[in-house]
Order: C-alpha cells, then sequence, then structure tokens
C-alpha cells in the first residue's frame, strides 16, 4: 500500500494499453552511411555506444508511424477513435512542414473526431512527462472524459542519426492510453528544468539546405562535466523526495527503467543513482538505438513481456534531457496481461 | 604542489589511464567523458569530506588537479590545499 504525504494522493492515471510501431529495418551502426565523415575519435565513441543496430523507418513517416501505434492501443484495449476524450501528441523536434498542425493530421487520420487535440513538447525525451500531466490533469478535471491517447513519433531532426558523443536516433512510433484505471498505475511525476543549458544541442536551420543540419554541440566539456554532475545531484535529489513523498525506501522498488542512450550513459545513471538498471535497457538500446521520448516505457513493457516484473512491484522510470530536464516516474505494476 | 593536489594528480593519472601535468587541462584534451567527471567528483566528496553543488560545478573548478585543489581548500574555509585531515573530514561525521 503507498502511503502519501499529508497532502493525499496525485490524481490517478494509469496506462490502460501501450503500443509501438518498430520498423523491421534496422541498420547496422558500422553500415550508417555518415560513418564515412566521421573523424577518427568520432567512430571510437560511435562504436562503444552499445548500439549494434538502428531501427529505420523507410518511408512511412512520423505521422503514420505514430498513428500504426495509436492504432494499435486503441484495439488492444477495445476502444474506438472516436470515443477518446483527448488526443496529446509529443510533437517532433523537426516537423516535416512548418505552420501546419502535427496534432491535427493524426487526429484526422485516427478519426479521432471528438478528441480534445493539443501537442506538447519543448523538452526532448523529458517531453513525455509533460503530455502524462495533462493527461493527468484532463482526467482529474472532467469526470466525463474517460481515455486520453499520448502519441509520438521519434525520427531523428537531422539526415544523420549520430549525435555525438551521445547516442544513435532510430525511428519509432508510441502511443499511451491513459485512463483512471489500467495495468500500469502512474503513482507521481516528478520533474526539474533548468535553463542555462537550453541550447547546449541545437540544430541551426535557416541558413542551409536540409542535407546541411546537423545537430552540434556548443559545449562538449560542459556537456561531459557540468550537466553530467548536475544530473547526479538533481536525480538523487529528485529520487529520494519521491520515494519520501510515498512513504517509500530503496528497498521498496522492484527496478529502475531509463532512456536508451549508450552503455556510458546508462552505467553513468546506475552509478549516480546507486542502482541497477533493467537489463531491457540495454537489449533495447543494442537493439534499437535511442527512441526519444518513446524508450523508457518500451523498456518497462518489454521488462513486463519479459514477466520480469509482477504484480505489485513498483518501478522508477528516468528520463534525462540536455535542454536541461530531469524526469521521474513512479508507476505500480497492476493485474497484467501482455499487451506489448 | 600541495599535497591535495598531489592526490588528484594521482587519481587523475589513474582515471585517464595517462600521466597527468598539475596545471595540464584535461578537458581541453578531450579526455573527460560524463562517466569520468561522476568519478572525478565522487574521489573528490569522499576524499576531501566535501559536497560538490551545482553553483561549484563551473568547469574551470576542475580543469586541472591544481583548481581541483583550490576548490577544495576554499570548501575548507581556507586559501591553501592540503589540509583536507580537519574540517572536511569531521564535517562527514
Amino acid at each position: 500500500m503507498v502511503t502519501t504525504s499529508p497532502g493525499g494522493a496525485p490524481a490517478p492515471l494509469a496506462v490502460r494499453a501501450a503500443a509501438w510501431h518498430l520498423p523491421e529495418h534496422r541498420v547496422p551502426v558500422g553500415e550508417l552511411a555518415e560513418r564515412e565523415g566521421l573523424d577518427r575519435e568520432r567512430r571510437t565513441v560511435l562504436a562503444g555506444l552499445g548500439i549494434d543496430t538502428v531501427a529505420v523507418d523507410t518511408g512511412l513517416g512520423a505521422t503514420a508511424m505514430a498513428e500504426r501505434a495509436c492504432r494499435g492501443a486503441l484495439a488492444r484495449a477495445g476502444v474506438a477513435a472516436q470515443d477518446l476524450g483527448a488526443l496529446v501528441v509529443v510533437e517532433s523536434r523537426a516537423p516535416e512542414t512548418l505552420i501546419s498542425s502535427e496534432v491535427t493530421r493524426l487526429q484526422a487520420r485516427l478519426g479521432a473526431d471528438r478528441a480534445l487535440a493539443f501537442g506538447v513538447g519543448g523538452l526532448g525525451c523529458v517531453s513525455l512527462g509533460p503530455a502524462l500531466l495533462a493527461a493527468r490533469g484532463l482526467l482529474a478535471a472532467d469526470p466525463d472524459l474517460h481515455h486520453v491517447l499520448v502519441a509520438h513519433a521519434s525520427t531523428p531532426a537531422t539526415p544523420g542519426r549520430y549525435r555525438h558523443p551521445v547516442t544513435v536516433n532510430g525511428d519509432a512510433g508510441q502511443a499511451l492510453l491513459l485512463a483512471r484505471t489500467g495495468p500500469v498505475r502512474i503513482l507521481d511525476l516528478v520533474q526539474e528544468t533548468n535553463g542555462a543549458h537550453w541550447d547546449l544541442f541545437r540544430v541551426d536551420y535557416r541558413d542551409r539546405p536540409w542535407e546541411q543540419w546537423r545537430e552540434e554541440c556548443r559545449d562538449l566539456p560542459g556537456y561531459s562535466f557540468r550537466l553530467a554532475v548536475e544530473t547526479r545531484n538533481r536525480l538523487a535529489a529528485l529520487l529520494a523526495g519521491l520515494l519520501k513523498r510515498h512513504g517509500l525506501d530503496r528497498a521498496d522498488v522492484a527496478g529502475y527503467a531509463s532512456q536508451n542512450l549508450s552503455a556510458g550513459g546508462l552505467r553513468f545513471l546506475e552509478e549516480s543513482l546507486d542502482v541497477e538498471l533493467l537489463p531491457e535497457c540495454r537489449e533495447n538500446l543494442a537493439r534499437y538505438g535511442h527512441l526519444g521520448p518513446n524508450d523508457v516505457l518500451l523498456n518497462l513493457w518489454t521488462a513486463l513481456a519479459n514477466r520480469r516484473l509482477a504484480e505489485g512491484d513498483r518501478v522508477v522510470l528516468v528520463n534525462v534531457s540536455p535542454v536541461a530536464a530531469w524526469n521521474l516516474l513512479l508507476v505500480e505494476i497492476g493485474p497484467w496481461e501482455s499487451t506489448a | 604542489m600541495t599535497d591535495t593536489a598531489i592526490e588528484i594528480r594521482e587519481f587523475l593519472t589513474v582515471a585517464l589511464r595517462r600521466p597527468v601535468e598539475p596545471d595540464e587541462d584535461y578537458f581541453a584534451l578531450g579526455l573527460a567523458d560524463s562517466l569520468f567527471a561522476l568519478e572525478l567528483v565522487v574521489f573528490v566528496e569522499e576524499r576531501f569530506g566535501i559536497r560538490i553543488e551545482v553553483e561549484d560545478l563551473e568547469l574551470d573548478n576542475f580543469r586541472t588537479a591544481e583548481r581541483i585543489a583550490a576548490l577544495v581548500a576554499g570548501k575548507h574555509g581556507g586559501p591553501a590545499a592540503g589540509d583536507e585531515t580537519g574540517a572536511g573530514r569531521a564535517a562527514r561525521g
């Protein structure tokens, strides 16, 4: 039983069903075309990221990947798109067109005509957090609203997939059907940001054709040092506060999962928090590369499919973005049937 | 070179798997990644009994062994490094 602070428990939120579109086409990292243009140091880092292959979409596009995931989640829950109360899209880092709406495009393709539809973003991988907060708020505020669909398609902002020295971006669509009850209860969510890092990584685009877009790090030593140590301090404090708020200690947490950036990044988180991450993090990292905001719940669902977790287990999910943002989710596993 | 700087230099030499001079900027040489940063900060905190806070994380405080020693000395409340056996350790309990 979770004991909450005197302020009471957060409003109920649960993942009723989840689905992913993971492209079958996977490209070995050693065969990425951009590898030819990398110097020796970058090739060495790339080879040591712990990524064997990346999932590559061969023509669907972001909206269609998200749509496939949405249809999968709706089908698993037996919910019709017309009955969705809200559709929240975690927007692309680089949409296909400006001014237009990815959100209403997906709404139209799904036929979710009655859904309140809007987008969230601006925090990289951590943008999943505001999407879940919006869903929780909507479900708490409107008793007639029963389902919120959160969707995202992760695909690189640039022609290249390698973000030196961090990760290799893969492609995937994700859909989470959220309700007040479901097999994975989201007990709580804590999040912090520090705008001092807002453009640590960026893509300049206004003065150059798309073929020349590159992800550039403004300050590599700053990334490797200041943000790294700040991340340790922030996450340790957030975790301690999150557990305390629910009357839990480390022994009450059955597992931890994070986003999949690199083998070194996963080890960094383990050492920062003095925890061991679920092995599915490394397995999905090696298989798909980094899938942005889609990683953490894909890792959790993979662990559930592998029967690594049981009913009543509590799991902490960790998301970090260099913009910079830090987010922890505390979830509890309910009665489980594989829906992965 | 202070005792603190000597100890830090020894740590750096082992962690980076190459000799490091007291005033050598190993970040500029591209030798540091986030795991190394974590190990370095944990070493400094545990060995010298201080807590590195976000406001201490200016890279300039950590660029060389000498600068880290100066940070440690400042944390201990004195201009000189090498007296870490006193207040810092006591603060750790």
